[in-house]
C-alpha cells in the first residue's frame, strides 16, 4: 500500500507546481466539484461571448458585423456550449461537491471514476473548440460547426455538411457525454450506498433526492443520442443509410432520437435548478420545505413524464394527429408536477421570516421567471399555436426563461449559497447585489422582448433582416438587455476575485443552515468530517440548534 | 471504503493520474478520426498507460492515502443550541388568513339548484321568445343550434315554428348544462367569500356571458345572429340566483378540514 504518513503537520512553502500536480491527479470530489464548477463558468462566458456577437449583429436591420457563414457557427457552437458544456458540467460539479456532505459521507462511490468523467467532459468540450482551427469546414479553411444544436439530419449527413466540422460537433459531444454518463452512475451510487447512520431515504436532503432522480434520467435519455451521433459517424464515413432518405434511410429519425434526449435533458438541466431551490428557499425563510414527499413525488413524475413528450419539438413535420395529441397532452401533464413544486415553494415562504440575500433574490426571480417559462411551454403545447410560431423568436425566448431565467439564476443563486463553504469566504453582498439586478433586469429586457419578434414572425437563425418587417425596435431593445447582463456578470466575476483575495472569513455555518454540509469546516477537510455524522431528521443541524424542539419529534 | 485509521488521521483514496490518462487517451483515440492516424496513435499510448495505472490503482489492493487530521484549530465548532426561542405558526393567528370550508353543501346539492336554475333561465328565455320575438320555439330552436348545425341555415319562420327533434335536443342540452354548471356551484359556493349569492348569482354569469360572447360565433353562429344580449344576461342571472338559492337551502354537512392530521389519518380517534 502506498500510503506516506505526513507526520510533519508543519504548514510547508508550496510551488504552484505543486498545486497544479494536486489538482490534476485528485480524485477528490470536492475538487471535482470545483473543477466542473469552474470549468462551465468559463464556458459560460465563451458561450456569453457568442450570443453577444450574435446580438450585435441582430441590433440592426441589414447590418454585417458577422458573416452569414460566422453567424451560423455562433449559434451553433452557443447551444452547443450552454447546454452541453455549462449546463452539464455545472449541475455535475454540484452534485460532487454536495451529496457526499450532505449525505454524510466522505467521498463518492467511485472516485477514480468520478475524476475520468470530468476530464472527459473537458477533453470532450476542448475537441469541439478545436473545430475553430483544425476542422476543415466547406472551403476547407479552419471552422466550427454549423448545423445548429440538434443538427438536423439531412443537413448534418455527408452531402450537405461537406468537410468535417460536423463530425467535430458529433465526437466532441459524444466524448463529453461519456463523462456525464459516469457522473450519473456515481451520483446514483454514492446517494444510495453511502448515506451516513439514521439517513434513510426519507431523510436525505431534497437536493440528493432531485440528483437521484436527474442521474436516472440521464442514464435513460443520453445513451440515445449516443447511439444516434454513432450512426451518424457510419452514415459520415463509412456510407452507411441511417438517415439517408434517398437510400432508404429516414431523417426524421434522427429528430426522434435528438428529442428523445432533448426534452428529457430540459429537466435534466432543469431539476438541479429546482434542488437548489429546495435548500436555498427554507434557509432563508426559516421554515422547513413545505410538502418535502409532494416535492419527491413530483420530482419521480416529471421525471417519468417528461420522457414521453419529446415530439412536441416535430409538431411541424407531419407526425399526424394522433401523435400531435399525445404529445401536446403529455406535455401540458408535466406542468401539473412542476405546479405543484411552484406552490410548495411559495408555501415554504408564505408566513416565513425571509432573509433576502442575494441566494434568496436569485430564487424569487427564479420563480417568477419559470412561471413565465411553464405558460409559454403550455401555449407551445398547444399544437396549432406551436404550427404558428415554431422556429420563431417565440421559442427563442421561451426557452432561454427556462434555461436563463430559471437555471441560470438558481445556478447563481447556489454560487452565492456555496461559495462560502467552497472557499471559505464570503462573497460581497452589495456586489451580488448590483449582480442580481443589473443581471435580472438585463435578462428580463432581453427575453420578454424577445417574445414580440417571434409573435411579429421573426424566424430564429436569421443572420439578419430587411428593415420594413416591423422587428427593429424590438430586436434593438433585446441587444440593449445584454449590455445589462454583461454588466451584472462582470460584477459577479469581480465579487469572486474580491472575495478569493480578502473575502470576510464564512466560519463554518453563515446561513444558520440545517443541512449536513454546514456542520463541518469551511472549506471542508479532504476527509468532510473529523467523524461520521448520526441523523435523526431531514435537518440534522436544526436537531443540534434546537435540542428542546428536534424535528424528529414531528417526522 | 474508507475508515478512520486511528485518532490522528484518516485513510482516503490516493491521488493519481490515470483517470486523466485514460480519458486524455480516448479522446485522442476519436479524434484522430477527424485529424490524423497518428493523434490515435498516441491515443491509444494514453489509453493503455490509464487503463494499467488505474487497474494498478485498484488491484491487488486499494490504494489510500493516511490523511492527518486538521489542527484543533482549523476543524469545525461543534454545533451548539440556540437560545433564541422557536416560533411555530399556528392556525389562525394574526395576520395569517384562513378560511377552512369546515361546513360545505354536499356536491348532491348541485342537483336541486340544477331544477331551480334550468326552470327560472327557461321561464326567462320563453318570456323573451312570446313577448319580443312573437313565438316560444324560437328561443327552443336556437338552443338547439348548438347540436344542429341545420338551424345555421334555417329561415326565420321556421325558427318560430315547433320542430321535435329541435326540441328533444334542446331539452338535452339544457338539462346537460344545467346539471354540469349546478354540481359546479355546489361545490365552488363555499370557497366564494362572504356573500356566495352576489358571486354565485350575478358575478359569475356575467363573466361567463363574456366569454360565451367571445365563442358564440363558433359554438352557435345561429344564436349569434337572433341573441338579445341583455335578456341573454337576464337568463343566465336568472340561472344563478335560483340555482344558488337552492344550493343554499340544503344543510350544510361537515368536512374533516377543522380535525387535525392524525384524526384525519385515521390514527387517534375522536377530538
Ligand atoms: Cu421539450
Amino acid at each position: 500500500m502506498a500510503s506516506i504518513p505526513l507526520a510533519d503537520t508543519e504548514p510547508r512553502r508550496r510551488f504552484r507546481s505543486d498545486v497544479l500536480h494536486d489538482w490534476v491527479t485528485t480524485v477528490d470530489h470536492k475538487k471535482l466539484g470545483i473543477l466542473y464548477i469552474a470549468s462551465g463558468i468559463v464556458f459560460f462566458v465563451i458561450g456569453g461571448l457568442e450570443a453577444t456577437a450574435m446580438r450585435i449583429q441582430l441590433a440592426v436591420p441589414e447590418n454585417d458585423f458577422v458573416s452569414p457563414e460566422v453567424f451560423n457557427r455562433l449559434f451553433t457552437m452557443h447551444g452547443t456550449t450552454m447546454v452541453f458544456l455549462v449546463g452539464m458540467p455545472i449541475i455535475t460539479g454540484f452534485g460532487n461537491y454536495l451529496i457526499p456532505l450532505m449525505i454524510g459521507a466522505r467521498d463518492m462511490a467511485f472516485p477514480r471514476l468520478n475524476a475520468w468523467g470530468f476530464w472527459m467532459f473537458l477533453f470532450g468540450g476542448l475537441l469541439l473548440y478545436f473545430s475553430y482551427l483544425g476542422s476543415t469546414g466547406l472551403y476547407g479553411a479552419g471552422s466550427a460547426p454549423d448545423v445548429g444544436w440538434f443538427a438536423y439530419t439531412p443537413l448534418a449527413g455527408k452531402a450537405f455538411s461537406r468537410g468535417n466540422a460536423t463530425d467535430y460537433w458529433i465526437l466532441g459531444i459524444v466524448v463529453s457525454g461519456f463523462g456525464s454518463l459516469s457522473g450519473a452512475v456515481n451520483m446514483i451510487a454514492t446517494a444510495l450506498t453511502m448515506r451516513c447512520e439514521g439517513m434513510s431515504l426519507g431523510r436525505m436532503p431534497l437536493f440528493v433526492w432531485m440528483m437521484v432522480i436527474v442521474s436516472f434520467m440521464i442514464l435513460v435519455a443520453l445513451p440515445p443520442l449516443t447511439a444516434a451521433q454513432v450512426m451518424l459517424l457510419f452514415d459520415r464515413f463509412l456510407g452507411a443509410h441511417f438517415f439517408d432518405t434517398q437510400a432508404g434511410g429516414d431523417a426524421v429519425l434522427w429528430q426522434h432520437f435528438f428529442w428523445f434526449f432533448g426534452h428529457p435533458e430540459v429537466y435534466i438541466l432543469m431539476i438541479p435548478g429546482f434542488a437548489y431551490a429546495s435548500e436555498i428557499i427554507p434557509v432563508f425563510s426559516r421554515k422547513v420545505i413545505f410538502g418535502y414527499s409532494v416535492m419527491v413525488g413530483a420530482t419521480v413524475a416529471i421525471g417519468f413524464v417528461s420522457l414521453s413528450v419529446w415530439a412536441h419539438h416535430m409538431f411541424a413535420v407531419g407526425m399526424g394527429r394522433g401523435l400531435n395529441i399525445w404529445f401536446a397532452t403529455a406535455t401540458m401533464i408535466v406542468g401539473i408536477p412542476t405546479g405543484m413544486k411552484l406552490f410548495n415553494w411559495l408555501a415554504t415562504m408564505y408566513g416565513g421570516r425571509i432573509r433576502f440575500r442575494v441566494p434568496m433574490l436569485f430564487c424569487t426571480a427564479f420563480l417568477a421567471q419559470f412561471l413565465v417559462a411553464g405558460l409559454t411551454g403550455i401555449m407551445l403545447a398547444a399544437v396549432p399555436f406551436d404550427w404558428q410560431v415554431t422556429d420563431s423568436y417565440f421559442v427563442v425566448a421561451h426557452f432561454h426563461f427556462v434555461l436563463i431565467g430559471g437555471l441560470v439564476c438558481t445556478i447563481f443563486g447556489a454560487i452565492y449559497y456555496w461559495f462560502p463553504k467552497m472557499s471559505g469566504r464570503m462573497l460581497d453582498e452589495r456586489l451580488g447585489r448590483w449582480h442580481f439586478w443589473l443581471f435580472v433586469i438585463g435578462f428580463n429586457v432581453t427575453f420578454l422582448t424577445m417574445h414580440g419578434q417571434g409573435l411579429l414572425g421573426m424566424p430564429r437563425r436569421i443572420y439578419t433582416y430587411p428593415a420594413d418587417r416591423g422587428w427593429e425596435i424590438w430586436n434593438l431593445v433585446t441587444s440593449l438587455g445584454v449590455v445589462l447582463q454583461i454588466a451584472g456578470v462582470l460584477f459577479f466575476v469581480y465579487a469572486v476575485i474580491k472575495a478569493l483575495r480578502s473575502g470576510e472569513p464564512a466560519g463554518d455555518d453563515p446561513w444558520d443552515a440545517w443541512t449536513l454540509e454546514w456542520s463541518t469546516s469551511s472549506p471542508p477537510p479532504d476527509y468532510n468530517f473529523d467523524e461520521a455524522p448520526v441523523v435523526r431528521s431531514r435537518r440534522p443541524l436544526w436537531d443540534l440548534k434546537h435540542p428542546d424542539d428536534p424535528d424528529w419529534k414531528y417526522e | 471504503m474508507t475508515e478512520p485509521h486511528d485518532d490522528r488521521g484518516i485513510e482516503l483514496p490516493s491521488p493519481t493520474a490515470s483517470p486523466l490518462y485514460f480519458a486524455l487517451g480516448l479522446s485522442l483515440l476519436l479524434a484522430g478520426l477527424v485529424t490524423h492516424e497518428l493523434v490515435s496513435m498516441v491515443g491509444a499510448a494514453f489509453f493503455v498507460l490509464g487503463a494499467v495505472g488505474w487497474w494498478r490503482q485498484v488491484l491487488p489492493q486499494e490504494s489510500e492515502q493516511w490523511v492527518p487530521l486538521q489542527s484543533e484549530a482549523e476543524r469545525a465548532r461543534p454545533v451548539s443550541p440556540r437560545r433564541a426561542a422557536v416560533d411555530h405558526l399556528t392556525a389562525g393567528e394574526d395576520r395569517h388568513r384562513m378560511r377552512l370550508p369546515v361546513e360545505v353543501r354536499p356536491i348532491s346539492a348541485g342537483l336541486p339548484g340544477a331544477a331551480a336554475g334550468a326552470v327560472a333561465m327557461a321561464v326567462v328565455a320563453c318570456t323573451y321568445g312570446l313577448v319580443v320575438e312573437g313565438s316560444l320555439w324560437l328561443p327552443i330552436n336556437l338552443l338547439a343550434g348548438i347540436v344542429l348545425p341545420s338551424v345555421d341555415q334555417a329561415s326565420p319562420e321556421q325558427l318560430r315554428s315547433f320542430h321535435g327533434l329541435a326540441f328533444g335536443l334542446a331539452c338535452g342540452a339544457h338539462v346537460l348544462l344545467s346539471v354540469s354548471v349546478g354540481l359546479v356551484y355546489a361545490t365552488t359556493l363555499p370557497m366564494l367569500p362572504s356573500r356566495p349569492l352576489l358571486w354565485g348569482g350575478i358575478a359569475a354569469p356575467l363573466l361567463w356571458t363574456g366569454v360565451a360572447w367571445s365563442v358564440m360565433g363558433l359554438v352557435n353562429p345561429a344564436l349569434e345572429q337572433y341573441v338579445s344580449w341583455p335578456w341573454f344576461v337576464a337568463s343566465q342571472i336568472a340561472f344563478g340566483l335560483a340555482a344558488g338559492w337552492a344550493i343554499l337551502r340544503v344543510a350544510p354537512v361537515a368536512t374533516s378540514q377543522s380535525l387535525s392530521l392524525a384524526e384525519r389519518a385515521g390514527i387517534e380517534a375522536g377530538r
